[in-house]
């Protein structure tokens, strides 16, 4: 085996080595959360999104082309485009101790020592347990997790890919831009009838 | 009636054929086989001498008929050719239809996965800006509202 050959496999193997710690991130970002499914019997609102694959890919090319004007669809625009999947499992219950403890353990067991936790909130008064995980990939964030245990209410968003926090919380309330662009024509309604 | 013995004797006892019996029986077989050969030609002969006794006597009708099955040929072969011609058009159309269809399909999921990912990330934006609150953290907006102050 001559030099250039050894080189060769040399740099194959790091290549390697590289995609797999690349999906080995990809992996560790995404959660499993098809366990809570059993919960949708229980729950009086359900809200489960499931966006990964070409599915996102042409939903960002559909955020993508929105009219570039406004703000916060620029905004909306700079948080999608890096986005590898979106995962939100939120159950709303009518009582309360509709879900136990293992079903948030089921998560949070998930967590490996790689996931930071940024934020934790216990109110104890109120049964409420919120907590925000971040995972960082050198300067990059590969994935959040958002879980939101309230005594009616639990709530788990997995976001996979490089997601700007700070965007995401910093965004408008009624940032659709469908509710936008009816806003605006019936803004333009108003002033022509004062016209 | 009674036969004696010498009776059956006599009515089987060889006798000779005369002379030239091969040459009769020959003969006889020439001429059975001539007939024989004569006989269907003859028939045949008659029945197409009537068919094509008819088209020697009227040939004016055989070349109407004639014609007539050319034209019907060719007829036929252009209704033909138009038949495809609108197959291949209407399969075309039908390709055109399926495809606009598969379009409308791929646009349809592709608004229903953009309201998903806004739906998705309005309930991450109210979760996380319910969470920093509750954790007494300053928010995006509180922030930049800070800043602008």
């Amino acid at each position: 085996m001559n030099r250039v050959t050894r080189i060769a496999i040399r740099i194959l193997m790091g290549l390697a080595l590289c995609c797999a710690c690349m999906r080995g991130y990809c992996q560790d970002a995404k959660l499993q959360l098809d366990n809570l499914n059993k919960l949708s019997d229980k729950a009086a609102r359900v809200t489960d999104v499931t966006l990964d694959g070409s599915l996102l890919q042409f939903a960002i090319g559909l955020i993508e082309k929105t009219d570039d004007g406004d703000e916060d669809i620029a905004q909306l625009k700079s948080i999608v485009k890096n986005l590898k999947g979106i995962y939100v499992k939120s159950f709303e219950f009518d009582e309360a101790s509709q879900y136990s403890k293992a079903d948030v353990e089921s998560v949070r067991s998930q967590i490996t020592a790689r996931w930071t936790k940024i934020v934790q909130s216990i109110d104890k008064r109120n049964n409420e347990h919120d907590e925000i995980y971040v995972l960082k990939s050198g300067e990059h964030v590969a994935g959040v997790l958002i879980l939101v245990a309230e005594p009616r209410e639990l709530t788990v968003v997995n976001i996979v890919g490089d997601v700007p926090v700070e965007k995401i919380a910093a965004l408008e309330h009624h940032f659709v831009p469908n509710e936008k662009e009816s806003g605006k024509k019936q803004k333009k309604e108003k002033s022509h009838d004062e016209d | 009636m009674h036969f004696s013995e010498d009776d059956l004797r006599a009515a089987l006892k060889r006798k000779d054929p005369g002379e030239g019996f091969t040459q009769r029986v020959m003969a006889r077989v020439e001429q059975a086989r001539a007939e024989g050969k004569t006989k269907p030609v003859n028939g045949k002969s008659k029945n197409n001498g009537t068919f094509f006794a008819w088209w020697t006597l009227r040939p004016a009708w055989t070349f109407a008929v004639v014609a007539l099955l050319l034209l019907g040929f060719a007829w036929g072969g252009y209704q033909y050719s138009e038949y495809r011609h609108r197959e291949e058009i209407r399969q075309m159309a039908e390709k055109q239809r399926q495809m606009e269809e598969k379009q409308r399909q791929l646009q349809a999921e592709a608004e229903k996965a953009k309201e998903q990912a806004i739906l998705a990330l309005q309930i991450a934006r109210s979760k996380l800006n319910h969470v920093l609150q509750q954790a007494q953290v300053p928010t995006g907006m509180e922030r930049i509202r800070r800043q602008r102050l």
